[in-house]
């Protein structure tokens, strides 16, 4: 294959700009691109604002209709640092389990409610499980439907309690998201109203 | 839209090169790509029948994947394996969910997994995303894993990464100090004064302060008061043990003084001084390493001497060292002539530390005693000078053998004389120990030693006597060199160097101690014993100097015995003068030391010695001329060189019978090594080899083996190459070789085939043997390993002499045992000659003599010795079971030598354990204990005990005792139809032939690994190499050693070498067959684990006994393989490289299999 000519290629750190055959709009640095399969990696700023992550894209260039390079950067990239391999795996792996797990909670039928309330678990509490519809929290909390406060169980201690803790605050978290929800909506009726 | 879709997909490919199985019969797709390090294989067969369709990766246990309808198609064909560098970027996603939209606008959500080279994106857990699909996908939804072909990707979208998740330099101290704010520099760290009101007193209080915490008893009171809580302790211990009842039957009165025996070659150990040394180092950790450095005040004598000097630095060292010595000095000075507060202080400043403690725990329980003067007990020390009496013998010995000196460096037959310098060696060394020595030697020596050598003796001790008027300065100057020592080895840090410096030292230490202290006094009476010993090792090394012709020539003129002690007080005084003139010292030492080993009474005094005795090894393997230059070398390089000047003084000692004096502080260090009651005498010598620490001591060891070589061997010429070479471990080898030449019965043996260098090794060995001959084969067998002809072969002698020694005092199985020395140090050369056996007579002086040089060489003798041992024992444990005490002896024996070779012993160990399960035991320790810096040492000091059972044989044999000799003589043994012992000579001869070879294929390999693992290792590179990768080696060195067993083998130890060939080469087989056998097994198990996860890899360094058990289930497999691949032995250099050559290693192997 021939070498890539002028304009063909992108060098790392370049800002980028294309749209997808999809109609999407991209843009960001590039970190990377292969020019054999036309794969380009952008690196973006993280859609949920955090600092210290970002959003990463694949874009495969034979789905792009317009390319364009907002600023060119010659200097060499820097140097590729030595990667924690067994680390990367590690998280392959758990991300797997985790999403095998979850997906098994809902084949199981479990209520919308009880995945979110496992999902807001497992944020602060690795070890937590599905058994049937049941969430099994540290081998020791059972919260079975309608995964309320007081469908908490297990032997009275700091871990019931703090289970507790917790599903006490993601529902109280959903309601005030959905007063949230209801009043913007109340807001935009009124604002419709109102313009109307 | 899709018919159908069959697609398998072997898990876990990471890092492992694996095999696609297909299950589908038309087409299939093997994608095979392997990203290094980063991301595993993939093996995929996939079938299509019909238009192309997404390819379904599942794990061949699951279930057949189901077509998956309204996927995009995936194109077909093989991948190319061509990926853009750029794309390791996208590694650092691997894990991370995504997004993936084809092209038909299908939404794909799973975890990234990897990529293909064509940028073939593999998901795992993916599902399709459908609008209706607000939350997480059913389990019906997910597929393991699809592979997306790169044409069907639009885009791919991973949100909120983590792109420094895995980056490995997060803890570097660049990446750390690249994020903290503001500026920093190093501080400059400043003593703190607590001026005049806090006098050196309330730091040296502090310093010296004993009390550690609670009183057990008032811990349990404080808990019966405040918690009720009623301790249980029993301090009869009635729960784990049983009370003794002691009886008077002559029965226990055997099992006692045996139980003594062992207690004090345990005690004597490098190992247990080692061990001892760390538990009972007082130093904390910033002591060690972070203190304020007080060199300065004398006061706190701890300062820096326990402070690991890294070899390069070590001459800088030295010179900061000065200070520490002199203080170590005054200390001992103080502790000698005035009753110092701090006695810690003073055991610190003196040995350097934790050396001397090792040292004097290790023979008498000093470490911890002198830290604590109450835990010093007096008991104990009599006890060590009891021990140490044996040693005496030896000492004796040489004095008989002394007069013969000038006659030896003629010729070998002068063995005799050997002995006899070796006397005067010992003498010598005691010179600066000297007035403990004589009082010893005058109190022990006597009866124990032969009338000859208690002659000999008694003319040491006269200048022991002068010395001993000078008493406080030659303490201190045994401390000081001790310190010297010690603080060149912070042998700690370096474990072979630290522990024999320890050694040596704790033997000087001990004497020294036992003068400061009250009860040292009383124990000196004792410890004279151990002193006189620690003498006569020394002697012997003069005598071996003198042996040398070369080195008579120029050594003796380089030492002048009798103005060397006086030399030593100067020197002495010089130090204490000026810390700084330590370094002056050193050099003045050094000419001193040429004159004499006197000034080596201090720690430059000892290095000097050490050098001197280097010196000498390589002038006598040099010849003469040599000897000048080792001089001045030793002026130039402290450590080298001190050890260079030692020999220096040791050779020109031998030339003149004062300087015979001096030589002795040569022999001494050897002796030291090799004798660890000796080391008190000699503890100066062994101080000073000591003081090189591990590398010095190498060197010196290595330049011992020279010495040895030199005065075994009036090959001098080919020592000398040795000598130079001796300085590079590598090269040192390679002079060997030409030494192992020179003895070509034993060259021939073995590996020679396997491994040129090993091969030359052995020759050296033989060589060695040849000059040496009678003092040992074994010992030859040692050298080449060693490089130094010389060295090996007193190490040999010295392995000998232990179980010579162990058999003595297991007097009963005494013909046992004493077949097992034979077998370990004579089988090979009796094997090969009968002439070798009457050497071997001869050998036990020169044994002795070489056990001195042994000291200095220690390392490379340890190491040759250990292997040898670890043969021998292995051949003896073989034959073992005949013999009851042949197994205890061998065990320990064994295990002295496990932990010097930990490979070698491995397989020795292996063998040994399937032989005598007893041994197997204490051979693990040992091996662990190897792995440590200080293995090397203690195996020195190990070498010393035996070196005293040597001399103890040595005396015997010369004076005919039978009960002795049989196990010194191994001659006598072969003589001894014996079916057995030849059986044992035949066995060990080959094993330690094997030995060897492997010794020597190791440092052929190149990698420096498994050069530690070989003997060569050992000496110079090896060490380096253990204690950079212990456990790595160790297990490498098993699979090494095996192969080179194996190759050895093959290449025919058993061949002829072996006069009972059935039988032996049976034995020979059996032990080397395990090794064999696991080398190949080893190889391919250890790789073949690591194909399959790279956590076996680790595993199996993490568990060097897993590797154990793996080789000698490979053994057994093994032994069905005759042929060792020259690509076993590749992949066994290739292991010690490091787990990622492992595994590509391993992939090699199953590419290679697979095309086989």
């Amino acid at each position: 294959m021939a070498a890539p000519g002028p304009g063909e290629y992108f060098s790392v750190g370049s800002h980028v700009s294309c749209l997808t055959c999809l109609g999407q709009r991209l843009q960001g640095e590039v970190v990377a691109f292969d020019y054999q399969s036309k794969m380009l990696t952008l690196k973006c700023a993280s859609s949920s604002g955090k600092s210290n992550l970002n959003d990463v894209i694949l874009i495969n260039l034979a789905y792009v209709s317009e390319v364009d390079i907002i600023n060119d950067r010659t200097e060499t990239p820097p140097p590729l640092a030595s990667l924690n391999v067994g680390k990367l795996a590690n998280r392959a792996r758990t991300e797997k389990e985790d999403k095998l797990s979850q997906a098994y909670a809902i084949s199981a039928g479990v209520s919308l409610e009880g995945q979110q309330l496992f999902q807001t678990i497992h944020k602060t509490i690795k070890d937590c499980k599905w058994q049937e519809k049941n969430i099994i929290v540290m081998d020791d909390v059972v919260i079975s439907p309608p995964y309320q406060v007081e469908n908490c169980r297990g032997k009275e201690g700091s871990a019931l309690s703090h289970v507790r803790k917790i599903v006490e605050k993601h529902f109280r978290d959903v309601e005030s998201q959905k007063s949230m929800q209801r009043s913007q909506a109340q807001q935009t009726q009124k604002d419709s109203t109102l313009s109307s | 839209m899709f018919t159908k879709c069959c697609i398998t997909f072997i898990e876990s490919c990471q890092g492992a090169v694996g095999e696609c199985t297909s299950t589908v019969s038309s087409e299939r797709l093997v994608i095979i790509y392997q990203r290094e390090e980063l991301i595993s294989t993939l093996f995929i067969n996939y079938l299509f029948t019909g238009p192309p369709v997404n390819v379904i990766i599942v794990p061949t246990t699951a279930a057949p994947p189901t077509p998956q309808p309204g996927l995009t198609a995936i194109g077909q064909g093989a991948l190319s394996c061509a990926v853009n560098n750029n794309n390791q970027q996208l590694v650092c996603l691997q894990g991370t969910k995504c997004e993936l939209k084809v092209k038909n606008g299908a939404v794909y959500e799973g975890v990234f997994k990897t990529y293909g080279p064509e940028c073939d994106l593999v998901l795992d857990a993916a599902h399709r995303k459908s609008p209706e699909m607000s939350l997480a996908p059913r389990k019906e939804d997910i597929v393991e894993s699809i592979i997306f072909k790169t044409s069907d990707v639009v885009v791919v979208t991973f949100k909120d990464v983590d792109l420094n998740f895995a980056r490995k330099d997060n803890f570097t101290d660049a990446s750390v100090s690249g994020r903290i704010n503001g500026e920093h520099k190093e501080k400059d760290l400043e003593p703190w004064d607590g001026g005049e009101t806090h006098n050196s007193d309330s730091l040296e209080s502090l310093d010296t302060d004993v009390s550690n915490g609670w009183d057990p008893n008032d811990m349990f009171k404080y808990n019966e008061e405040k918690y009720g809580v009623l301790s249980t302790y029993d301090s009869s211990l009635s729960t784990y043990t049983v009370p003794l009842e002691r009886d008077d039957s002559e029965e226990f009165l055997k099992r006692e003084a045996r139980a003594a025996q062992l207690a004090e070659e345990i005690e004597a150990s490098a190992t247990y001084k080692a061990r001892v040394a760390l538990e009972n180092d007082e130093r904390t950790e910033e002591e060690k390493y972070t203190a304020v450095v007080r060199g300065e005040r004398e006061t706190h004598t701890l300062s820096r001497e326990n402070k690991y000097i890294p070899p390069g630095q070590r001459n800088r060292d030295a010179m900061s060292w000065g200070p520490g010595r002199q203080n170590s000095p005054r200390l001992a000075q103080n502790s000698a002539g005035v009753s110092t507060p701090r006695p810690g202080p003073h055991d610190y400043s003196p040995s350097s530390g934790a050396d001397q403690r090792v040292v004097n725990g290790g023979s008498s329980h000093w470490p911890s005693p002198c830290p604590s003067p109450s835990s010093r007990p007096p008991s104990r020390y009599q006890s060590g000078p009891s021990s140490l009496p044996p040693r005496a013998t030896t000492p004796t010995r040489p004095p008989s053998r002394p007069p013969s000196r000038p006659s030896r460096p003629p010729s070998h037959s002068s063995h005799p004389s050997y002995p006899s310098s070796s006397s005067s060696f010992s003498h010598h060394g005691p010179t600066s120990p000297a007035s403990n020595l004589p009082k010893r030697m005058s109190s022990e020596g006597p009866p124990r030693m032969s009338p000859k050598s208690q002659r000999t003796p008694r003319a040491h001790r006269v200048p022991p006597s002068r010395i001993s008027g000078v008493h406080p300065g030659v303490d201190l100057v045994p401390h000081n060199p001790a310190g010297d020592v010690s603080a060149a080895p912070s042998t700690r840090s370096s474990s072979s160097g630290g522990t024999w410096s320890s050694v040596v030292s704790g033997g000087r230490l001990k004497f020294t101690h036992r003068p400061r202290s009250p009860r040292q006094s009383s124990l000196s009476g004792a410890s004279p014993g151990s002193s006189q010993t620690g003498t006569a090792p020394v002697e012997t090394v003069t005598l071996i100097s003198a042996s040398s012709p070369t080195a008579a020539s120029p050594a003796p003129n380089m030492v002048a015995p009798p103005s060397g002690d006086a030399k030593e007080c100067r020197v002495q005084e010089t130090r204490q003068s000026s810390p700084s003139a330590n370094e002056s010292t050193k050099p003045v030492d050094n000419s001193p030391f040429s004159l004499l080993a006197g000034p080596p009474p201090m720690a430059a005094d000892h290095r000097k010695q050490i050098d001197n005795l280097k010196k000498f090894s390589e002038d006598f393997r040099l010849q003469p001329s040599s000897n000048p230059e080792a001089a001045f070398e030793p002026m130039m390089t402290k450590s080298q060189r001190d050890p260079a000047d030692n020999t220096n003084t040791n050779t020109s000692k031998p030339g003149s019978p004062a300087a015979l004096s001096p030589s002795p502080s040569a022999p001494d260090q050897k002796r030291a090594g090799l004798d660890v009651t000796s080391q008190g005498v000699q503890t100066t010598a062994v101080s000073a080899f000591s003081g090189p620490k591990h590398e010095e001591e190498e060197k010196k060891e290595a330049v011992q083996d020279q010495v040895r070589k030199s005065t075994l061997n009036p090959n001098a010429n080919e020592f000398k190459p040795r000598f130079n070479t001796q300085p590079k471990p590598a090269s040192t080898p390679t002079p060997p070789r030409p030494q192992g030449q020179p003895s070509p019965s034993i060259v021939v043996q073995q590996p020679q085939a396997v491994y040129g260098q090993t091969v030359c090794f052995p020759q050296m060995y033989p060589l060695t043997p040849v000059s040496p001959g009678v003092q040992s084969p074994v010992y030859q067998v040692q050298m080449p390993h060693m490089t130094v002809s010389q060295s090996k072969p007193y190490r040999p002698g010295k392995v000998p002499n232990m179980p010579q020694q162990r058999s003595d005092q297991h007097h009963p199985p005494g013909t046992p045992t004493m077949m097992h020395p034979a077998t370990a140090a004579g089988p090979p050369i009796v094997a090969p000659n009968p002439a070798y056996s009457a050497q071997y007579f001869a050998c036990g002086p020169q044994q002795f003599t070489s056990q001195p040089l042994v000291q200095q060489m220690t390392h490379y003798q340890s190491q040759a010795q250990h292997v040898f041992s670890p043969v021998m024992q292995g051949s003896a444990r073989m034959m073992a079971p005949h013999t009851h005490s042949q197994p205890g002896l061998v065990s320990s024996s064994t295990t002295q030598y496990p932990e010097q070779t930990h490979t070698m012993y491995a397989n020795a160990n292996m063998h040994a354990d399937s032989c005598a399960p007893v041994s197997p035991g204490p051979m693990p320790q040992q091996y662990a204990h190897p792995s440590a810096t200080l293995h090397h040492h203690p195996q020195h000091p190990q070498p010393s005990a035996t070196p005293t059972g040597q001399g103890q044989q040595g005396g015997p044999q010369q004076h005919g005792g039978p009960p002795s000799h049989p196990a010194a003589s191994p001659v006598q043994h072969p003589q001894h139809p014996q079916a057995a012992a030849a059986a044992l000579h035949l066995a060990s001869q080959p094993p330690q032939q094997q030995m060897y070879s492997a010794l020597a294929p190791t440092p052929p390999s190149m990698t420096p690994g498994p050069n530690p693992q070989s003997s060569q290792a050992s000496f110079p590179s090896a060490q380096q190499t253990v204690y950079l990768h212990p456990q790595v080696q160790h297990s490498y060195n098993h699979s090494h050693m095996a192969h080179m067993q194996q190759a050895h083998m093959q290449s025919g130890i058993v061949p002829s070498h072996h006069p009972a060939p059935t039988h032996p080469p049976m034995m020979l087989m059996a032990t080397q067959g395990p090794p064999g056998g696991p080398q190949p097994q080893m190889p391919q198990a250890a790789l073949n684990p690591i194909p399959v996860s790279s956590t076996t890899h680790f595993s199996y360094l993490a568990h060097p006994q897993g590797t154990r058990r793996r080789q000698r289930s490979g053994h057994l497999l093994s032994l069905k393989e005759d042929k060792v691949g020259s690509t076993g032995i590749f992949w066994i250099f290739e292991e010690c490289r490091g787990t990622v050559d492992r595994r590509r290693l391993s992939c090699l192997q199953h590419v290679q299999k697979k095309c086989l």
